[in-house]
């Protein structure tokens, strides 16, 4: 609201080639300022962490970006394009994928199921009366996908039998069909066992080149592990920006959050 | 109220000229050239009132609809039923008792004992399935109105008005100027006069209930959160069951109100059914607020439509709805989820 | 989450490569007793009388037809909408306005190809319509919108003579003698509803495992989810409310051919509840429950008051017996009576093979 330019496709940000952008961002619940006034922009392929302590609004913050809320103020861009006003699926469709905190699986449906919905989602044949054909390369995909999580061998089980480590493989799967350019990952390693992140670790580090993302993460072992830049963000606000060896060493953050060993919950 | 005005200054300026005009229309005698252009005043004051008085039933046929479903999510469409069956009671205690204020207390204890039967036998078994719940309540209408045709079969009863109720009362509002040169006055029959009155003070003791006891503190906090209810150890089912209750009377005595000032017929149930659906809708889901808004709304629409269109009076209603739904899908009064 | 049912989800087989990708679909999935059925259908004419096959078999299969439009909507989209008989019964007025009635001052006496496709896609239009209202709030609010526009409806073609022609409406409403062919006698008319019955059903069955179909079922499971893959969930709830409408129109069109006229009492509230009471009483889980509702429903309608007269009641207890059975089927089957015999079977098998798997869970 505050850009001097409508344009949604502006030199500007063109120019500057950001994958996000978040300008002066604030969501307010009635009196209470969820997140306020965050601005950070992410290159295409870049892979961010953001950190902070449980209320510091770093769900919220990837609500705004997806769309399920409205910000109240503030632009967000995502390839140079002005998505604040847009409704989720058009942003699912200009390649921005996220995974959830809680489950929101099909819960009655195998995984292979779940997966091939995902890769519907931004195909063209959303709406399409007719049953696919045995040779849909959709159903190739999806099985490129479930082979990517390490979900093959469990194609075929319902989901709401998988283990939870296994249900949040397949969320990071569901956000990777289509085309993603940019994920926002809610948490992936909460709740899981140590071989589970390291499985996790491996993944995300096996992600093609250009697909960049933002993930939530309180397991700093496994944040830094796969981020190559920090925004600490603190009562709803940015902290700190910066790589994670800086972060790591600053002592304001030390203090606030790597100190009081808040990191070991969730 | 404050903070509506500063958030929406062009609705409140559109709110308040509209209100002003309506005073204007209902206080200044009309020149001949607004009669011509609008019909006698006395038609359209009578409409206006009507309608207000039809507003008050609603209301408190809806109320007690809005006041269940905000609390249990449950959409109770034998409410309807209930409003029959409080009008079919009432009637028969006033024709033996000869008394049309016993009817009153006597409707609304076994309507809501009804309610309370449905309540506990019924919803309870089938707790945070809104849609089963539902589901049900259609089932029992269709029986209930069957029983009720066959008790009282198909003919029209009306509630004798009491003297001391019965013939107009004198409003002071000038309807016109005689060749004297005297104002006339409006009259208006004295018991829809009492209907109002009535339904205001029931309203306005909703509200105080709701908002100032213990008991409307916790209705209103399972309203926000029932969860958090039922899981802080109140005893949410005595809740739940007041509530029916007086949500079923409510509909009882709104059947008494319906059957004195109009009439008791089968069908009725299906109709004071729709009201109550179409002013939650328009007033906003399990708010009282909304809902006496929505009923007056809906009352004058109705009654305006009799008078200017008899033909599309129910298109009116239904525009008012659709446009609600249109642009505020959460009600006049709603509060957005 | 509502667990989905898999025995009417393929999608998996087609997935998965299991046998019914070596085979067309549809000819695996029908069991024996489906093809007994269908024979005997197909015989019925050389078996029952004219009474049987206009009044008992007809009737059936359109208001099997019009509660599958609302099965459509409940059981794939979870949006229990009661406006389809409403959309029925505008279709069939428009079939008797744009075409030729006894009215003869309203009708505008369009020919048959003209006037039903023009009925049928105003009626679709109206259910979309509707349908948009609708969904623009969540869950149980469905209900009470529908039924108070469904109210509005009866209400608006009682008071209207210009187009509705008020509470007579119209008669002498007839289908079109194509082929030579009066298809209000009883044999062509039992073949005319059974042929669009089976091709509505087919129709829903497949749809129901397309990209749209399964779609929708993610929308009923979890819409949120749905808009993070790339769905536009509005957009998708919104286009079942059409396909629903259409079938329900061809509903409404047959049901007015078969009684030769339609008045406001066709769509009155009491009729719309009655569509309820068909889908829920067959089962909004499977297509096939709202045949299988109406069959019982005629039935009950045709023979019960013999049965109430025999216990010196009135015919009009009908009414109580049908609320009484909904009641009881929402209380102990919420998936109808398709719902009790699969638990029936179930548990029968169970009891043939303990290390079996009991059917549905």
């Amino acid at each position: 609201m505050t850009m001097t330019t409508t344009d949604p496709r502006s030199l500007s940000s063109v120019a500057s080639g950001n994958a996000l952008e978040l300008r002066g961002v604030t969501k307010l619940f009635g009196a209470l300022a969820a997140i306020s006034d965050v601005t950070f922009s992410v290159r295409p392929g870049e892979r961010r962490a953001v950190l902070g302590s449980n209320g510091a609004g770093k769900t919220t913050l990837f609500n705004c970006i997806t769309g399920d809320f409205l910000p109240t103020s503030g632009t967000i861009r995502l390839f140079g394009e002005d998505v604040t006003t847009f409704p989720a699926h058009e942003r699912i469709r200009r390649g921005l994928r996220r995974t959830y905190q809680i489950s929101l699986l099909f819960g009655g449906l195998s995984v292979a199921d779940n997966v091939y919905i995902a890769c519907r989602g931004v195909s063209r044949a959303r709406f399409s009366l007719l049953r696919p054909r045995r040779s849909d390369p959709l159903t190739a995909r999806a099985a490129e996908l479930m082979e990517a999580v390490r979900l093959t061998e469990v194609q075929d089980t319902l989901v709401s039998e998988l283990s939870y480590g296994q249900q949040r493989q397949l969320e990071i799967a569901l956000a990777l069909a289509g085309a993603p350019r940019f994920i926002l990952f809610d948490e992936p390693a909460a709740g899981l066992s140590p071989t589970e992140r390291r499985d996790l670790v491996a993944i995300l580090n096996g992600l093609p080149g250009h697909i960049g993302y933002i993930i939530i993460e309180h397991d700093m072992d496994v944040a830094l592990r796969v981020a190559e830049s920090v925004t600490m963000m603190h009562n709803g606000r940015v902290f700190k920006e910066g790589t994670p060896a800086e972060i790591e060493s600053d002592p304001e953050v030390q203090e606030l959050y790597l100190g009081d060993g808040s990191h070991s919950h969730g | 109220m404050r903070g509506f005005v500063s958030r929406n200054p062009v609705w409140s300026a559109v709110i308040v000229l509209g209100l002003a005009i309506l005073l204007w229309l209902i206080l200044s005698p009309w020149t001949s050239d607004m009669e011509a252009l609008l019909g006698r005043k006395r038609l359209f004051l009578n409409a206006l009132f009507g309608g207000i008085t039809l507003g008050a039933l609603y209301f408190l046929v809806a109320s007690g609809f809005t006041l269940i479903f905000g609390l249990m999510r449950n959409v109770n469409l034998a409410h309807g039923s209930l409003y029959l069956l409080g009008g079919y009671i009432g009637f028969e205690v006033s024709e033996r008792s000869g008394s049309w204020l016993l009817a009153f207390p006597v409707s609304f204890v076994i309507v809501a004992i009804v309610g309370m039967i449905l309540q506990n036998q019924v919803f309870r078994r089938m707790e945070g399935e809104e849609l089963r719940q539902t589901l049900v309540t259609i089932g029992l209408s269709v029986v209930l109105a069957d029983l009720m045709l066959w008790w009282w079969g198909g003919q029209s009863y009306t509630i004798q008005t009491p003297d001391w109720l019965s013939g107009p009362a004198q409003v002071p509002i000038v309807v016109g100027v005689n060749r004297a040169g005297e104002a006339t006055y409006l009259s208006y029959p004295a018991v829809r006069i009492a209907i109002l009155l009535a339904a205001i003070v029931i309203g306005v003791l909703m509200w105080l209930v709701l908002n100032r006891s213990r008991l409307g503190m916790l209705i209103r906090a399972g309203v926000d959160d029932r969860e958090m209810l039922a899981a802080s150890g109140v005893r949410i089912q005595w809740v739940f069951l007041a509530v029916f209750g007086f949500g079923a009377g409510l509909a009882g005595i709104g059947g008494i109100v319906g059957g004195t000032f109009q009439s008791l017929t089968p069908g009725e149930d299906t109709r004071f059914l729709l009201a109550s659906l179409v002013v939650v809708i328009v007033g906003g889901m399990g708010s009282i607020p909304g809902a006496a808004l929505g009923a007056v709304i809906i009352g004058i629409s109705e009654q305006m439509g009799l008078v200017y269109a008899p033909t599309y009076s129910v298109v009116f209603t239904f525009l008012i709805m659709v446009a609600v739904l249109a642009f505020r899908p959460q009600g006049l009064l709603g509060r957005t989820r | 989450m509502v667990q989905i049912d898999r025995s009417g989800d393929p999608l998996g087989d087609i997935l998965n490569g299991k046998p019914a990708q070596t085979r067309p679909g549809w000819l695996v999935q029908l069991p024996l007793p489906f093809w007994a059925v269908a024979f005997l259908l197909l015989i019925m004419p050389l078996i029952a009388n004219n009474f049987w096959l206009f009044q008992v078999f007809g009737w059936s299969f359109i208001l099997g037809m019009i509660a599958l439009s609302l099965m459509f909507l409940a059981g794939y989209g979870g949006m229990v909408s009661l406006i389809q008989m409403s959309v029925a019964g505008l279709a069939g007025y428009m079939v008797a306005i744009l075409g030729t009635s006894g009215m003869a001052e309203i009708s505008l006496n369009w020919p048959w190809w003209l006037n039903i496709p023009v009925a049928i896609g105003i009626a679709a239009l109206f259910g979309t319509i509707v349908g948009a209202l609708a969904v623009r709030t969540e869950g149980i609010y469905t209900i009470m919108i529908t039924l108070a526009v469904a109210a509005a409806f009866f209400y608006f073609t009682r008071q209207n003579y210009g187009i509705f022609n008020g509470y007579t409406g119209f008669n002498r409403v007839l289908p079109p003698p194509l082929f030579g062919v009066n298809w209000r006698d009883p044999v062509p008319f039992y073949y005319l509803t059974l042929g669009c019955a089976a091709l509505s059903l087919a129709a829903v069955t497949y749809v129901a495992r397309s990209p749209f179909g399964l779609a929708l079922q993610g929308v009923r499971d979890g819409p949120r989810r749905m808009a993070a893959l790339g769905f536009n969930v509005t957009a998708h709830r919104i286009a079942a409310y059409t396909f629903a409408s259409v079938i329900a129109a061809v509903g409404g069109i047959l049901l007015v051919w078969q009684n030769s006229q339609i008045s406001p009492g066709t769509v009155g509230i009491p009729v719309v509840i009655d569509i309820l009471v068909i889908a829920v009483v067959g089962g909004v889980k499977r297509p096939i429950g709202p045949f299988i509702g109406a069959v019982i429903y005629v039935l009950l309608r045709t023979f019960s008051p013999d049965v109430l007269t025999a216990f010196g009641l009135s015919t009009e207890r009908f009414k109580t017996l049908i609320g009484l059975g909904f009641v009881l089927i929402v209380f102990f089957s919420p998936d109808g009576v398709l719902g009790l015999w699969e638990r029936w079977q179930a548990r029968r098998h169970k009891r043939r093979d303990p290390l079996g798997d009991g059917g549905t869970p």
